[in-house]
């Protein structure tokens, strides 16, 4: 009983990390039909954005957040600018070029830092214990920091005119364009957005998990299938799936191996779908 | 009236030109390039398990290195419990071959099975996806997402796999009592590897061939004419699972080991490459693009490992960005564009047209 209690609070931690690792995938195919798959290579590189900033600058880890987010957002508008613009309206097209993207970027990473793993110190040391129960601190800051960006996304999409055009763009696209909003800027922001929050998230997960080029792989499955479950387009879609996801996967894994935990429900969610195609979480459009 | 253009077009050139060179390539070299040319044959057919797919019906599969991997560990487990337990087995205190592994001992049950396990998870996959009403990318995201599960399973399952290092030591092929030399290797590769490829060929050629092109140009019309394009699109993905679990079993007397480098993503990824720069659609593309890549990757990455990857990538990149169909298609296109020109005088031709490949090239015979 205490291993399920004390797994189904781990469980939202890792709640909390996989909904920042998938938020940016959503925001990013929602509005323009990009399944970006370099997004694990951003995540990777506000990763090690992080380790410069905390490990070798000895700079806060406030700062080394904030750092990572602009960095990779600057990062995610140039290839926007530069290569997805190019593709837009070709899936299998942009699928491969970020594919390619997400190789040269490991790459690089592997060559200028080296293949071997960085380690990013814990800013937050403490850990809570009640009952035999033990909660790090950072596992708090990390489920207090996925509520305050869910709720920034939400605020921004719903109360800002920035968030009014995106909406716009996103249910008609050339109808936003005849009415004057400026749909390659909106575009451009968004992609920014979305790479922007990967590389935060890789900030975050840097102080749990080693540091390395291909780190990012790894998130990326996890962030997909957050999508699958959750729904295409819907940003509360992803935050009850990360949930349900993380969730059933660490309470299983206190019983079994964590992979085989994994296996299990991914099997569980292609039968889903099955029956649910537009996700679990999302409305039947009419 | 306009004559009929001529639709012999140079991939059938580069075919029979290709079947010629390696036929006659062991004659020219030594028997390490040999060797390294039956790996070359191998990954030829594990592309075209991928362009029956994608090219063809228009499902880009971005895990095929599942298939390749089942068909591969299969094969590799039939020959490791063979006689008794192995190693990386009694390691783990397993003391007798477990009873799903007692079936493989026979060799033909083995291969058969090699085939078929691959087969059976494309369907089952495909049965879901297919007749599901999900679109688009989906395809893409669960057989990524299911291609890199199963390489983190088989890495987890030591017991079973060995684990990272995965099952090595496999024994070379036998037929009688000597196990065959590198060079009837070779030429055993290559038959298997002409075998896939006529039936690839007179597969796509067929008319289930013509309705899975359909699916890729236009599915709701096809639906419209009374077929269920669910049902194409689930027996070609059983057919190109079976196919790659074959040019995995084929892996394992070359390689004499497998891991789970040969069924997760980084594989998977591979493939792409290889149908991205020699141009899907036709098989033709398929088969140079995986020739060229693999034998390059051979060549450089014996002296410059690290930047091969970064070629890699960027020549994906500027194939994507620039030659779209790819080597092979963009070829086929200008030499079918020349042709066309010539009998309309001054009209040029281009994409305005319609072409989505060199294959429509010869599909769109008469103008």
């Amino acid at each position: 009983m205490e291993l399920l209690i004390s797994q189904s609070i781990n469980g939202l931690s890792v709640s909390a990390m996989l909904f920042i690792t998938a938020l940016g995938l959503v925001i990013i195919f929602g509005l323009m039909d990009v399944v970006n798959m370099a997004h694990g290579e951003f995540i990777m590189i506000g990763a090690y954005v992080t380790y410069f900033v905390t490990t070798v600058f000895h700079a806060p880890f406030v700062v080394s957040m904030l750092m990572a987010f602009l960095a990779t957002a600057l990062l995610g508008a140039l290839i926007e600018l530069t290569l997805i613009r190019r593709l837009y309206g070709k899936v299998a097209e942009t699928l491969l070029a970020t594919f390619a993207l997400s190789i040269i970027l490991q790459q690089l990473v592997r060559m200028a830092f080296g293949p071997e793993d960085k380690f990013v110190g814990m800013p937050l040391e403490g850990r809570f214990n009640v009952g035999g129960i033990v909660i790090p601190h950072y596992n708090l800051f990390l489920i207090f920091v996925a509520v305050a960006i869910l709720a920034v996304t939400l605020a921004l999409f719903y109360k800002t005119p920035y968030g009014m055009q995106l909406r716009a763009v996103t249910k008609n696209r050339s109808m936003a364009q005849c009415l004057g909003v400026n749909t390659a800027r909106i575009d451009t922001l968004t992609f920014a957005c979305g790479s922007g929050l990967a590389g935060l998230a890789g900030a975050l997960i840097a102080p749990v998990k080693s540091v390395m080029p291909s780190m990012g792989s790894y998130y990326i499955v996890d962030g997909f299938l957050t999508v699958v479950l959750g729904g295409f387009a819907s940003i509360a879609g992803t935050a009850a799936s990360s949930v349900v996801i993380s969730e059933s996967v660490t309470v299983m894994a206190g019983y079994m191996s964590e992979i085989t935990a994994k296996v299990l429900v991914f099997l569980v969610i292609i039968v889903l779908i099955r029956f649910k195609p537009e996700g679990l979480f999302t409305t039947e459009k009419r | 009236m306009l004559k009929e253009v001529k639709t012999v077009g140079w991939d059938k050139t580069i075919d029979i030109l290709l079947l010629l060179f390696l036929v006659s390539f062991p004659l020219m070299t030594s028997l390490f390039r040999v060797e390294m040319m039956s790996k070359c044959i191998i990954y030829i057919v594990f592309a075209l398990s991928l362009d029956i797919l994608w090219g063809k019906a228009g499902l880009m599969n971005l895990g095929q290195a599942m298939f390749f991997g089942l068909g591969g560990y299969v094969l590799a487990l039939s020959y490791a419990t063979r006689d008794g337990v192995p190693a990386f087995m009694s390691g783990f205190g397993v003391t007798e071959v477990p009873w799903f592994m007692q079936i493989l001992h026979n060799t033909p049950v083995a291969v058969l099975l090699g085939m078929l396990i691959p087969g059976l998870v494309a369907g089952l996959l495909g049965y879901f996806i297919f007749t599901s009403k999900v679109k688009g990318v989906f395809f893409n995201i669960i057989t990524l997402s299911l291609a890199s599960l199963i390489e983190l399973f088989f890495t987890n399952q030591q017991k079973y796999t060995g684990g990272a290092n995965g099952i090595s030591g496999l024994p070379p092929l036998t037929i009688g009592e000597e196990p065959l030399s590198v060079l009837e290797h070779y030429y055993v590769m290559l038959a298997v590897g002409l075998l896939v490829y006529l039936f690839c060929r007179w597969l796509t050629n067929s008319r289930f061939g013509m309705i899975l092109r359909s699916v890729r140009e236009n599915e709701s019309r096809l639906q419209f004419l009374g077929f269920n394009p669910a049902a194409f699109k689930l027996s070609i993905f059983v057919i190109s699972g079976m196919i790659a679990g074959l040019a995995g079993m084929m892996y394992i007397p070359i390689g004499s080991f497998v891991s789970p480098t040969n069924i997760g993503v980084g594989f998977s990824t591979a493939v792409l490459v290889w149908l991205a720069v020699g141009g899907r659609g036709n098989l033709t593309g398929a088969m140079i693009g995986a020739f060229l890549v693999t034998w390059l990757e051979s060549l450089l990455s014996e002296h410059f490992e690290n930047v091969w990857l970064l070629i890699l990538g960027a020549a994906m990149l500027a194939v994507v960005m620039f030659f779209p169909k790819g080597l092979v298609g963009t070829l086929l296109d200008w030499q079918y564009c020349r042709r066309v020109d010539r009998q309309l005088g001054d009209v040029s031709c281009d994409d305005g047209l319609g072409l989505m490949d060199g294959e429509l090239a010869t599909a769109k015979g008469k103008v």
